[in-house]
């Protein structure tokens, strides 16, 4: 009868064990998941006028373009930035692009039109709904935006090749 | 408490059960809302627009005086002005102010190069520097103006008014950038890099040979006339050209007494490279040619010499170092004759952004033949040391110690302190 109960208690065990290690890796594959998930989300994407013939940068010429160096598309037209205002994820994923602080972003703009290089620091907007009319009222017109609130009426461009969602996608 | 296996297996069981319930619907719940969010949004904006497209006729129909704006962009001159459009970054003049408040001491008592207000005969001085206001206004998508006004300070508090840069410029593209009206002039990094502004300089005052020629500095560092400027197709190696042609004239006040010298610059032409590697991000190296006609009224009403300034630079300015170094020949070819005086100068300054703090420290070195035009300065060198604190994006504090060698004279020393703030 002992013998039984301790068989009894070894199988409990064995089975609490069992079903520990499987919640377990059920939560590991969820958390998986959920990061998988997260990534796509907080992936940025560039987006232009739907008349803007370009479809790919490179990270190189993004970073030109957000940064004031790059001032007009091919054929001329001007490059109109549009930024998000600080505390939006945009921005994050902006400063990273230029690698910059806010605060070091604030002085690299007041030096830029101090010397003559820009007319103004580029122009910050509260939503995304801004940044689409922006997008469509000016032909050249460029901006980051949220993957997950990209709206009809934005051209998504490649970045190195790759749209958001693929796993080589630069901006996140 | 007795542990009971069965229990927590029943415990497990059911929340895990719970948890695999629980978390779709809410994930489900999460995107219904976005889904909601997101198409109230879109019918927001187009109410929002249906209301714009209405509201020119109706205006018109109650005000026919009101005139509509013109739109900004070309492909939208039959569209109503947006929200966006009327932003003032895009229509508005823009303006930034910058000033200065300065204390400096010398262990003489008689003012030097670069000194401002400093008045003859005491040791201490303070002064306000140059209050400089900086105002660009778009005129089209291609086309803006700036321009740069300072106030200075001169004798006995006097205040004068010295445009500093009037600019249209115009973009045609990336290759091709122009410029009209009064510039400084592209003679290497520094000029062009800080213009009269000490806000923008780590240091207290410019270095000896970028000193503003209207303050004793050597270069003509002012001029009116035409500037081009763009990058070069060069792929990862960033080249970019400036070139300008325009009147540098100047009159320059001699270091070691008041005469003033009028150089009357003839017309100059400057070309210039420089290139800002993909690889190295941060650095630029270039250099320029500068040539022009000068007088030397000293040797006669009509002697005329040709002046050549050659620069070259390295500078690399990330992460919170910042690294200056130029080098620069001063040609001097009398005309009709085998005289030439050459002056070689050079300064280096390198710095390091510690959080709010940056020490800094630079060299400078200025040798000028006896017997040229510019004996007056000599040969000059010396390091400065000294410390920026920035309390903010706007307010700075400077300290810095200078100690400067000269030939034939004592050696110099100087503490300047400055308050700089923008606006």
């Amino acid at each position: 009868m002992r013998a039984e109960l301790t068989v009894i208690r070894v199988a409990v065990r064995v089975a609490v064990w069992v079903a520990v290690f499987v919640a377990s890796l059920a939560d590991l594959s969820s958390a998986v998941a959920q990061t998988g998930a997260a990534a796509v989300e907080d992936e940025v994407a560039v987006v232009v006028n739907n008349k803007n013939p370009v479809s790919n940068l490179t990270t190189l010429e993004l970073r030109q373009l957000f940064a004031g160096q790059k001032r007009s598309w091919m054929g001329g037209r001007p490059v109109v930035l549009f930024v998000r205002a600080p505390g939006a994820h945009e921005r994050v994923v902006l400063l990273k692009l230029l690698d910059m602080s806010e605060s070091d972003y604030k002085r690299y703009w007041t030096v830029q039109v101090f010397r003559g290089e820009a007319m103004a620091e580029p122009v910050a907007l509260f939503s995304n709904g801004m940044q689409k009319e922006a997008l469509t009222t000016f032909p050249g017109a460029i901006a980051l935006v949220n993957y997950q609130d990209v709206k009809p009426g934005m051209k998504i461009l490649k970045v190195d090749g790759h749209l958001p969602g693929e796993a080589a996608y630069p901006l996140n | 408490m007795r542990y009971n296996p069965a229990a927590t297996l029943l415990l497990l069981v059911a929340s895990l059960s719970h948890a695999q319930d629980s978390a779709p619907s809410e994930r489900e719940l999460m995107q219904q809302l976005v889904l909601q969010v997101s198409a109230l949004q879109e019918k927001v904006a187009a109410l929002e627009s249906q209301q714009r497209a209405n509201a020119p006729s109706n205006a018109n129909a109650t005000s026919p005086s009101i005139s509509t704006p013109t739109p900004l962009a070309a492909d939208n001159n039959s569209q109503p002005p947006s929200l966006i459009q009327e932003l003032h970054e895009l229509r508005g003049i823009q303006w930034e102010g910058f000033g200065e408040v300065d204390y400096k001491v010398l262990n003489q008592r008689a003012p030097e190069l670069g000194s401002y207000g400093f008045v003859p005969g005491s040791a201490g001085n303070f002064y306000t520097g140059d209050f400089d206001l900086l105002l660009t206004a778009r005129i089209n998508d291609k086309a803006n103006v700036l321009s740069e006004i300072a106030i200075g300070e001169g004798d006995a508090q006097s205040y004068t008014i010295d445009l500093e840069r009037v600019l249209f410029n115009y973009d045609y593209n990336d290759h091709l950038r122009m410029s009209f009206g009064r510039y400084q002039t592209g003679i290497g990094y520094y000029n062009t890099a800080y213009h009269a502004s000490s806000w923008f300089q780590t240091t207290a005052d410019r270095p000896l040979i970028m000193e503003f020629a209207a303050e004793g500095g050597v270069l003509p560092t002012q001029a009116v006339g035409l500037s081009f400027t763009g990058s070069i197709p060069s792929g990862r190696l960033g080249m970019n050209y400036i070139a300008e042609y325009g009147s540098s004239d100047t009159m320059r006040p001699n270091l070691d007494n008041a005469i003033v010298t009028d150089e009357n610059n003839g017309n100059h032409i400057n070309v210039g490279l420089f290139m800002r590697p993909e690889s190295v991000p941060g650095l630029q190296v270039g250099g320029s040619i500068y040539h022009d006609q000068i007088s030397d009224f000293a040797r006669g009403p009509s002697v005329r010499l040709g002046q050549m300034i050659v620069n070259g630079h390295v500078v690399y300015i990330r992460h919170g170092i910042e690294f200056l170094s130029e080098g620069f020949l001063i040609r001097h070819a009398y005309e009709h004759s085998s005289i030439v005086y050459n002056t070689p100068a050079f300064y280096g300054q390198i710095s390091k952004q510690f959080h709010r703090i940056r020490p800094f420290f630079r060299y400078q070195y200025i040798n000028a033949d006896m017997g040229g035009l510019l004996d007056d300065v000599d040969l000059r060198y010396g390091p400065s040391l000294g410390v920026r604190y920035d309390f903010n994006n706007s307010i700075a504090f400077k300290t810095q110690f200078d100690h400067t060698v000269r030939k034939g004279q004592p050696d110099l020393n100087g503490l300047h302190m400055q308050l700089v703030f923008k606006f």
